[in-house]
């Protein structure tokens, strides 16, 4: 049994398409088997919201009167960089105000944006003979502006680390807060929901993939940065962070419900995005990697108390374990939190599910495939001569 | 038997009377000390009361006529439903359990009576969505 993105696109067109979500394809598999599943269901519509650091967007403001070419710029206050075209200006997530302020940074910036709130800009210049201006100091909104579009260089991540504490001390990190002697552990994937998780090899997720981003329809750019092959499998999917998207979409058409700005305490802001992709069942094949489920997923327990880049996992625990409320670690039952709504994933499968259901949304090939084998680089210190 | 949260604000004068002890012991109230400070201003103390109603109507009568301000506290922390985004951050936070992801929602619920006012789920939401109603 075999399907081609034209016949998938056909009946998405004529309102005839069958589509479930990631979730509830499990059950459809193991009531029917991978053969019969795979002849009846065109589409799985999988879904993730979660802190996604390597978000930010790229705003053109529109040009002033007298023209300006910013050199600073701020967004209520935050730095945003500008060492591009005159008006362009990228604001990313993680970046805080300069007076040490950690709750509000780039992250809330742009939801402010999204809800179409009042943001003020302002902007200093050295001028030039053909940009005059030197400062401006003004309020725009995602209606006043040129351009304003979402594009961020890691989200998506297939699969990511657990973290807790064997310290005595809490620990406040970007997996949240972390009690003492493996007071709590947290982790961050949508598992059996998750996008890449249910596309494992990236068949059908490749540059020009149109996802949900944010409520916008939006686009995979690239490969995102730290993307990498490496990791081992387990059931067939990655046991720990592995590839992930560099995303793409038009901030004016995105929705506060799924995009947030987040902030955790001593570590800083970030931004909470919501993306879903949408999986053609070419064939049997992928039927069997939808049908993924959290109890075959498995993430490292890592201990953020070594301060390395090299943690050792304490040990492999499943998402169902995770669910559970708790897991074992070292003889002691430590009570687990997700950093990623499960709830938000869930809505954004069932949203994308009922866009492809009215002909709203249509499958894209990918344009070229991302990279099937890729480690990741360290950035250790080296001399001149070695690294020419 | 009911369980009800108070304030006890002491003045400088009256901080050193050993009011929770005549709690237990006259008025047979169960006290749990949830949190307790004391500087030059006098001092506050946190604490849960059980028992009957009568008793701790009695109990909270006996520290008014002995110069304590009262003050119960019905809500010490609200979670913005709207700002929540239902991760469960707070969920593993919670000392005693307060904060519960619903099976099958998969929506976070926060339930006010467990709450003993630690305070320590407050800069643990990443949204910000929850927020003190009383201070300390």
């Amino acid at each position: 049994m075999r399907r081609t993105y034209e016949e998938i696109n056909k009946k998405i067109k004529k309102g005839d398409a069958v589509v479930l979500t990631a979730e509830e394809v499990i059950d459809v598999v193991e009531r029917d088997g991978i053969e019969k599943a795979t002849k009846e269901v065109d589409i799985v519509t999988t879904g993730t919201f979660g802190a996604m650091c390597s978000s930010g967007a790229f705003i053109n403001f529109g040009h002033s009167e007298p023209p300006i070419k910013m050199a600073k710029v701020w967004l209520n206050d935050v730095p945003a960089y500008t060492g591009i075209a005159a008006v362009d200006a990228y604001i990313g997530a993680t970046e805080l105000r300069e007076d040490g302020d950690m709750s509000y940074g780039g992250a809330h910036v742009i939801e402010d944006l999204i809800a179409r709130k009042p943001v003020r800009l302002r902007a200093t210049a050295y001028g030039t003979d053909c940009y005059p201006r030197k400062e401006i100091d003004t309020y725009i909104s995602l209606s006043t502006v040129n351009q304003a579009y979402m594009y961020n260089p890691r989200n998506a991540y297939q699969n990511y680390g657990v973290a807790t504490n064997s310290s005595e001390k809490t620990l406040f990190t970007y997996m949240g807060k972390l009690l003492p002697k493996y007071g709590n552990a947290t982790y961050s994937s949508a598992g059996q929901l998750s996008p890449l998780l249910n596309d494992p090899h990236l068949r059908t997720v490749g540059i020009g993939t149109r996802i949900f981003l944010g409520g916008a329809q939006g686009y995979v750019a690239w490969e995102g940065t730290q993307y990498k092959t490496s990791p081992p499998e387990r059931n067939g999917v990655p046991t720990g962070s592995a590839r992930n998207l560099a995303v793409v979409g038009d901030l004016r058409e995105m929705s506060p419900e799924f995009i947030r700005a987040l902030v955790f305490n001593k570590y800083g802001t970030t931004l909470g995005v919501g993306i879903g992709v949408p999986i053609p069942i070419l064939d049997e094949e992928m039927m069997k990697c939808v049908s993924i489920k959290d109890s075959e997923i498995f993430a490292p327990v890592l201990d953020y108390s070594v301060q390395s880049r090299d943690r050792q996992a304490i040990r492999e625990v499943s998402y169902s374990e995770l669910r559970s409320g708790g897991i074992e670690v070292g003889g002691k039952k430590v009570r687990t939190s997700s950093l990623s709504s499960y709830s938000k994933a869930r809505l954004i499968a069932e949203t994308l599910k009922k866009s492809v259901q009215e002909g709203r949304f249509l499958l894209t090939e990918p344009v070229a495939r991302l990279p099937e084998e890729r480690t990741m680089n360290l950035l250790d210190l080296h001399s001149r001569e070695e690294v020419a | 038997m009911t369980v009800k949260k108070f304030l006890l604000t002491f003045t400088p004068e009256n901080v050193s009377e050993p009011v929770t002890y005549r709690l237990v012991k006259e008025f047979d109230i169960m006290i749990n000390i949830l949190r307790a400070e004391v500087d030059e201003k006098g001092g506050r103390l946190m604490i849960a009361m059980e028992g009957s109603g009568l008793q701790i109507d009695r109990a909270v009568k006996f520290l008014e006529s002995s110069g304590v301000n009262v003050q119960e506290l019905k809500e010490f922390v609200r979670k913005d439903d709207k700002r929540c985004t239902d991760c469960g951050m707070c969920v593993s936070i919670c000392p005693v359990s307060a904060f519960q992801v619903e099976k099958g929602t998969w929506k976070v619920t926060f339930l006010n009576e467990r709450c003993i006012a630690c305070g320590m789920c407050v800069d643990a939401c990443p949204p910000g969505a929850i927020r003190l109603r009383a201070q300390v």
